[in-house]
């Protein structure tokens, strides 16, 4: 593949070469329509969007940064900066706790000895095939039943942990499974006598982990952290379904109470508030992205391949 | 005594430190981990599967114990037979567009193209979007009044089409956007395949004169088979629990024709109030992906050993 650039760049123009450039670029930019079409929505106020016939490029004829700069510096009509708040606490803290446990945890799976390690793995592996959004529903009813908390009797008489910050909270330190299982098949191929040395120069199990292996794992660990950020940033089952409050919602479930799944029936839905949001989730996400997508490429590449 | 005693003591414990060191250090980081993992996961999804076997309207009533009469319901009413089979086939629609779509884009990805990483992040970003802001850009695309589509339609003297009246129409978008969501994420995945096929077998394949097609069928196929194996079986698992789409775009309508059957657990816990119902839709549902997951394993361990696990989205803090 170490062919001169100049040859390089004179093959891109056989035609086999050309077609390939115009499907990927047009399909690509295909793709990226419902994004340019929210940028574009953004620019209308909220009178001209329901009274234009909207074409295929909307362009508003008295375009307005208003509801750009509402994103930014909150407006009266929405709490938009409570949403961004509790969405960003929230992608923090899950992200933090996502590097902790994913790190210890593979670290124990892959380089202590204990009596059935392969059969916890093997069970922790087996749980990540239930579908999670199945869990939805009896986890209202844990969470409504949690014991002593807000007003329950043991297990009745109150709302639980419903509506408080804790069901954001309580999540956190839990095992993160497939992170773990990342760390772990990345940490196996780290050779054990690098472990054994540090020890002889007189470094703690502490000091091993933290200053000698971690290190070493960051690329898968910004995978992990990456895509628990953004996993957390869109996950709107969470606030919709266990929170009722105004001040506890983030971006995602803003957006779901407004559409037509938690708006009243026969209400007018108002797109351009939604827009608005939407355009405050999908902005941070992509840059995200676009800041480690190398991670993101390896990474993918590694959770289906091995080696 | 005393003293002897308190060495005795320091020492076995030390002792006991020496000889199980690695259990204890793994016990001090996994407890905490395994009991909040409990809370969140491991509690909801055992007691999920227990209120299948209960009769349980509304969160106030007492559950009644029915034995497997959830289950004999769910088999005769075709309300959640047709859900189960919807899910089955528009799965496997999702699954069959998205990977085919993606393994043309990987193709040419493949090719030594100046900008390759470009197109890869362009085809990858509709991934990193939220279903729930995208699916309402889809909304205003779709609206029947004054959507983008139909605003296009009349424009060229066509009628306008009312989407959200047609099962058939439903389906069809609902396709769409998880085509359009998933082809970035396929295509990188069988490039990473097309990456791991051995070289040296295309050169072979150029000196006996195969053209690009017949290397497309000898060298890079029979190559891919592991992979492909993978990416089938995980996109089916993930494409058969397929609800936020139809949430957002459909709702299940027109009149439930639309349903799948993650969308009849949510409406049954959600709206209905159904508990029942709904723990007994999901252990069906997890039996199903559970046998698939385990007739891959052993079919993928068999031919080759190749370690993988279901593919699923890193997500915290249900």
């Amino acid at each position: 593949m170490s062919e001169p650039l100049r040859i390089k760049i004179k093959n891109q123009f056989t035609p086999v070469h050309l077609i390939s450039h115009i499907v990927l670029l047009g399909v690509g930019l295909v793709l990226l329509y419902p994004l340019i079409f929210m940028v574009l929505a953004g620019f209308f106020s909220k009178t001209e969007f329901t009274s234009t016939v909207l074409g295929v490029f909307p362009i508003p004829k008295a375009p307005t940064l208003a509801n750009y700069k509402a994103l930014v510096m909150g407006s009266i009509d929405t709490a938009v900066t409570v949403y961004f708040r509790n969405s960003i606490i929230r992608t923090a803290y899950n992200t933090f706790w996502a590097l902790i446990t994913s790190f210890l945890a593979g670290y124990v799976f892959a380089r202590l000895k204990f009596k059935g390690k392969e059969t916890l793995f093997l069970i922790m592996l087996a749980t990540q095939m239930i579908p999670t959004t199945l869990a939805i529903i009896p986890t209202y009813l844990e969470y409504a039943r949690f014991p002593f908390a807000g007003g329950n009797r043991i297990f009745t008489g109150g709302t639980g942990i419903l509506n408080t910050w804790w069901i954001y909270l309580i999540g956190g330190p839990a095992i993160n499974i497939m992170g773990t299982f990342l760390v772990k098949q990345s940490l196996e191929k780290v050779p054990i006598e690098l472990d054994e040395a540090a020890r002889m120069d007189g470094a703690g199990t502490f000091r091993l982990i933290f200053q000698i292996l971690f290190p070493l794992q960051l690329p898968i660990m910004a995978f992990i952290a990456i895509t628990t950020a953004l996993g957390t940033w869109n996950d709107f089952i969470t606030p919709f379904f266990y929170t009722s409050s105004d001040s506890l919602q983030t971006l995602p479930a803003a957006i779901t109470k407004l559409s037509s799944v938690g708006a009243s029936p026969g209400a007018v839905i108002n797109y351009p508030l939604i827009i608005t949001l939407s355009l405050g989730v999908t902005l941070p996400a992509l840059l995200i992205f676009f800041f480690f997508q190398k991670y993101i490429v390896q990474g993918l590449a590694s959770t289906g391949i091995k080696g | 005594m005393d003293k002897t005693a308190q060495i005795l003591g320091k020492s076995s414990f030390k002792r006991v430190m020496r000889r199980h060191r690695d259990a204890v250090i793994a016990a001090v980081i996994l407890t905490p981990m395994l009991l909040f993992w409990l809370i969140l996961s491991g509690v909801p999804t055992i007691f999920g599967f227990f209120l299948g076997f209960f009769n349980w309207v509304g969160l106030n009533d007492t559950p009644d114990f029915i034995w497997f009469d959830n289950f004999i319901r769910f088999f005769k009413d075709p309300v959640y037979t047709g859900a189960l089979w919807r899910s089955i086939w528009l799965g496997g629609l999702v699954t069959a567009v998205t990977l085919i779509s993606g393994f043309g884009a990987a193709i040419l990805m493949n090719m030594p193209l100046i900008g390759k990483g470009f197109y890869r992040s362009l085809w990858y970003i509709p991934a990193v979007t939220s279903t729930v802001a995208t699916t309402q850009v889809f909304n205003i695309l779709l609206d029947t009044n004054n959507g983008v589509i139909n605003n296009f339609l009349k424009s060229i003297g066509k009628e306008p089409i009312i989407w959200q009246y047609s099962a058939g129409w439903g389906i069809f978008w609902i396709v769409v956007y998880s085509a359009w969501k998933g082809v970035g994420g396929a295509a990188l995945i069988w490039l990473a395949g097309l990456q791991s096929v051995d070289q040296t077998l295309y050169e072979a394949a150029d000196i006996d004169g195969a053209g690009r097609w017949a290397k497309l069928k000898f060298v890079t196929m029979p190559g891919l088979k592991p992979i492909a194996t993978y990416i089938v079986i995980t996109s089916l698992i993930g494409a058969i629990q397929i609800y936020e789409q139809v949430l957002f775009i459909t709702n299940g309508g027109p009149y439930g024709q639309t349903e799948v059957l993650v969308f009849r657990i949510y409406r049954d816990g959600f709206w209905d109030f159904n508990l029942g119902m709904a723990g007994a839709s999901s252990l069906i549902m997890a039996v199903i992906v559970i046998v698939a997951t385990v007739f891959y394993y052993k079919w993928s361990t068999g031919s080759d050993k190749r370690m993988t696990i279901p593919n699923k989205p890193i997500k915290r803090g249900r």
